[in-house]
């Protein structure tokens, strides 16, 4: 590995620095591809959340029986489309954990645990985080005509799955959180640790849904939705900056040749 | 160093693949398969009547599904010997790889849990039934997901003898295109696009089939690649 780091930057030309932006746009083009998923998927997955599939903003936790029918009834077709859309392109998520944990991998004075552990729970995080509440909606609007006992259960366990599924951001979240703090080369800057931690709160706030049933607490609640929302989408936004400037930080140097 | 950890891995793929080959055959609801617009008495029946080959059919998935795993990690090794800048690809793929298996043993449960009690109530049987079959078919975004970090991968892999030949890259863009049909299965109740028809159940799961089998020739020349520029001098191959 060092012969062929060696000779790769021996074979630069002593005009380096005009070669630079273009050698260092293609030594970082697959980084670029993982980080452009982010705008792309978090944007798609606004479009199939929030426009499409009707859960964000939630639809309240207190409708009767009668009233959630209808409410999958009205909303059957842009509900599938929305489903399909997201079996289609919610695999993209993992490129932006892959971009992460090679982040994470260069940072000093931490181990790959964390940024295993990262990969990791994003990794289990796609079925109970997300797919599971698209399946369960899923199987209420292929068919709404199913005793309605059974489409109550599969909204409830839609909507709590989606809000509630918690321990795997928690984790996320904290060993995101710790890396930075132990990290002696500043791959990221620390106020984004900070608001990591903020990340964890948002996920105890949400604790309560699986109790209330209506107001601040519940599932379309203040605190436990919006609360949270605000803090993960404002978390989100900085850290694709932060993945930005870290990508465009990165000195070729590291990126010379193949890791075998 | 020494390759038979990725050796046993690769040919996992190929003992396990014959072992889910004979369960896909077994199931009483694959071949055919079973149409989404059967009545709930129609499932309940479809249970009743099959207990035995389900209940053998779905044992044998849930112990030999999750046995591609090992055959992709080979894949995330070699993308990795890649002479791509970084190894974001191959964590990527590493996650999709997992999460896709996550869905696999979803779909396995239902079956097995509606095959549990077969006298359940039919609403339920078909709940149960619906479930399995959106699980095994739809999520299909994972599959894709790998298949495009692999393809980019292999076009970056710019060393003079790459991991991988270049149509290996074309094929598995080509296999996430023909593998996307099943995701439309969770809005279909007919024709081509419906869990049973010929684009979301035939062309999607005969290709992952086909691809798993031409992939385990693909990985096989890379390991005996690997292994012959192991074999000779380091500076004959930088």
């Amino acid at each position: 590995m060092t012969s062929a780091s060696m000779t790769d930057v021996a074979e630069r030309p002593s005009t380096r620095r005009s070669t630079e932006t273009h050698a260092a746009k293609s030594r970082k083009r697959d980084q670029w591809i993982c980080w452009w998923s982010l705008p792309i998927f978090y944007n798609l997955f606004g479009l199939i959340f929030v426009y499409l599939g009707k859960v964000m903003p939630p639809p309240k936790p207190g409708l009767t029986q009668a009233e959630i029918v209808e409410f999958i009834q009205a909303n059957a077709n842009s509900m599938q489309i929305a489903w399909v859309l997201l079996a289609l392109s919610l695999g993209f998520a993992s490129l932006s954990s892959g971009l992460i944990v090679t982040q994470m991998r260069r940072m000093s004075g931490v181990s790959a645990a964390l940024a295993y552990t990262y990969l990791a729970v994003l990794a289990v995080a796609a079925l109970p985080g997300c797919l599971f509440c698209s399946l369960m909606f899923a199987l209420a609007a292929f068919r709404p005509d199913r005793d309605p006992q059974i489409v109550a259960m599969l909204y409830d366990m839609g909507m709590l799955s989606f809000v509630g599924s918690l321990g795997c951001f928690v984790t996320q979240y904290l060993v995101f959180a710790i890396a930075i703090f132990l990290d002696k080369r500043g791959i990221f800057p620390k106020w984004l640790a900070y608001m990591s931690i903020w990340g964890v709160v948002t996920e105890l706030v949400a604790m309560p849904i699986w109790i209330f049933r209506g107001g601040t607490y519940a599932w379309d609640g203040l605190i436990s939705f919006y609360l949270g929302t605000i803090i993960f989408v404002i978390w989100e936004v900085c850290l694709v900056t932060c993945l930005y400037n870290a990508i465009k930080r990165q000195p070729l140097e590291e990126l010379t040749a193949a890791q075998a | 160093m020494n390759m038979n950890d990725q050796r046993i891995c690769l040919w996992l793929a190929p003992a396990f693949g014959v072992l889910l080959l004979l369960a896909f055959y077994i199931f009483p609801g694959f071949i055919p398969p079973s149409s989404p617009t059967m009545s709930a008495d129609e499932v309940a029946a479809f249970y009743r009547n099959h207990v035995g080959q389900i209940r053998a059919s779905m044992l044998i998935f849930n112990i030999c599904g999750i046995m591609f795993i090992p055959f992709f990690m080979v894949i995330v090794v070699q993308m990795q010997r890649m002479a791509n800048p970084s190894r974001a690809f191959a964590y990527s793929y590493l996650s999709a790889a997992a999460s896709g298996a996550t869905l696999f043993a979803l779909a396995d449960l239902a079956w097995l849990i509606a095959a549990f009690r077969p006298e359940r109530d039919p609403q339920l049987l078909m709940l149960l039934n619906d479930l399995a079959w959106m699980a095994f078919i739809t999520p299909v975004g994972f599959i894709i997901a790998q298949n495009f970090c692999l393809a980019l991968g292999i076009y970056m892999d710019d060393q003079t003898k790459p991991v991988f030949p270049r149509w290996v890259g074309h094929f598995n863009l080509l296999t996430a295109l023909l593998m996307t049909p099943g995701a439309f299965a969770l809005m279909f109740m007919k024709g081509p696009l419906a869990w049973d028809g010929i684009l979301a159940f035939w062309v999607r799961v005969g290709t992952y089939g086909l691809y798993i089998a031409v992939m385990f020739f693909v990985v096989r020349s890379a390991l005996d690649r690997q292994a012959r520029d192991q074999a000779q001098p380091q500076g004959a191959t930088a």
